[in-house]
């Protein structure tokens, strides 16, 4: 396919079509993810450490969710039926990472959540901030505002908890399990998928760069925290095994069903007016 | 406030626009400096600010009383 700079697409249609599958495949990848990682913040407003973390974890959950608003919005132009996406659809067509199929049971669990899954998903929509898809263009500036406070909050807790022998164990523990499964989130090095919207300008990154600029976000903070995690250093070997492309995940499973019945609004079903 | 151990408070100015003067708007109890600026901003989050800063409250000297600073609301110090 022929790029050049001023390749700009206004709508869906605009896009050749393994294009368009692609990144309407990404975007609700990143719906459904803060989605659910906003309900997994959620749980964590009561019984957070202290008061202002528990609030920190509410405005975070408010933000996750109003950006998976934004993109359930813009998937309409593709043709998806946003209230489908938000309260209809089976466990497994969510396309939520491994890390957010049960609840953050201690916290080093919900920082992992915070400070490496969602500066995933921030490096991916950082990818599209001078993206030829016109209308992702607008949405990206707001909710990476929002997300600079939500890495800030997971670095100054990783210091926090690596001042603390028994905390920096903890952390490294629930961080090690998170880097593959954030790491692979970017997709298979050599995937269409990821080389399609590079070529159409959709993104600037391919998934080897996307991991690249993540660890090249995380990095830094761990070794601020005196977390060892051999897991981010250099070109670990990546597991592949049971990939699911679609999914952006190796691990079969999905959310449990009450997150389900939370995360669709079930029990409200009846208070929806139309 | 109670507040854990390893926790200090910090107390958080802000202004709506330019030509404001920064006000004192609050407190927070932050273990360092990043969360102070996180749980500032999340918490005290009633307004768009134009500007936000947070400093420790040991960090400010009292200059014409003996209490420490910030230990006095406007309705006792009548």
């Amino acid at each position: 396919m022929s790029k050049t700079r001023t390749d700009v697409f206004k709508s869906p249609d605009a896009l050749p079509e393994p294009v368009r599958e692609a990144l309407a495949a990404m975007l609700l990848s990143l719906a459904d993810n803060k989605r659910v990682l906003g309900m997994r913040y959620g749980e964590w407003i009561l019984g957070a450490p202290t008061l202002e973390a528990g609030i920190a974890c509410s405005a975070m959950a408010q933000d996750e969710w109003g950006h998976a608003r934004i993109l359930y919005a813009t998937l309409k132009d593709f043709e998806f039926e946003p209230t489908v996406l938000e309260h209809e659809r089976p466990a497994d067509e969510y396309l939520n990472s491994e890390l957010l199929d049960d609840p953050a049971t201690e916290w080093p669990d919900l920082l992992a959540l915070n400070l490496l899954l969602d500066s995933a998903l921030s490096v991916q929509v950082e990818a599209m901030t001078e993206s030829s898809y016109e209308p992702i263009l607008f949405k990206t500036r707001k909710l990476l505002e929002e997300e600079r406070f939500h890495f800030e909050h997971g670095r100054g807790w990783a210091m926090r908890l690596g001042d603390m022998g028994a905390g920096r164990a903890a952390l490294e523990a629930a961080f090690r399990k998170a880097i593959g499964p954030c790491l692979r989130w970017f997709g298979r090095p050599d995937s269409g998928f990821g080389r399609q919207l590079v070529d159409a300008g959709v993104v600037n990154a391919d998934a080897d760069e996307l991991r690249r600029r993540w660890l090249e976000r995380i990095t830094p903070v761990l070794a601020e925290a005196g977390l060892e995690l051999p897991e981010t250093e250099g070109k670990a070997a990546l597991e592949w095994e049971g990939w699911n492309a679609d999914r952006r995940r190796a691990a079969e499973g999905a959310l449990d069903e009450e997150t389900l019945a939370r995360v669709r609004g079930d029990r409200n079903r009846s208070m929806l007016m139309d | 406030m109670g507040h854990l151990s390893g926790e200090r408070l910090y107390e958080i100015f802000a202004r709506q626009k330019r030509e404001d003067r920064l006000e004192h708007i609050g407190t927070v109890s932050a273990p360092n400096p990043e969360l102070a600026r996180v749980y500032a901003w999340k918490t005290y989050d009633e307004a768009s600010w134009f500007e936000m800063v947070v400093a420790p409250r040991d960090s400010f000297r009292a200059v014409n009383r003996d209490e420490l600073p910030f230990t006095l609301h406007p309705a006792e110090t009548a």
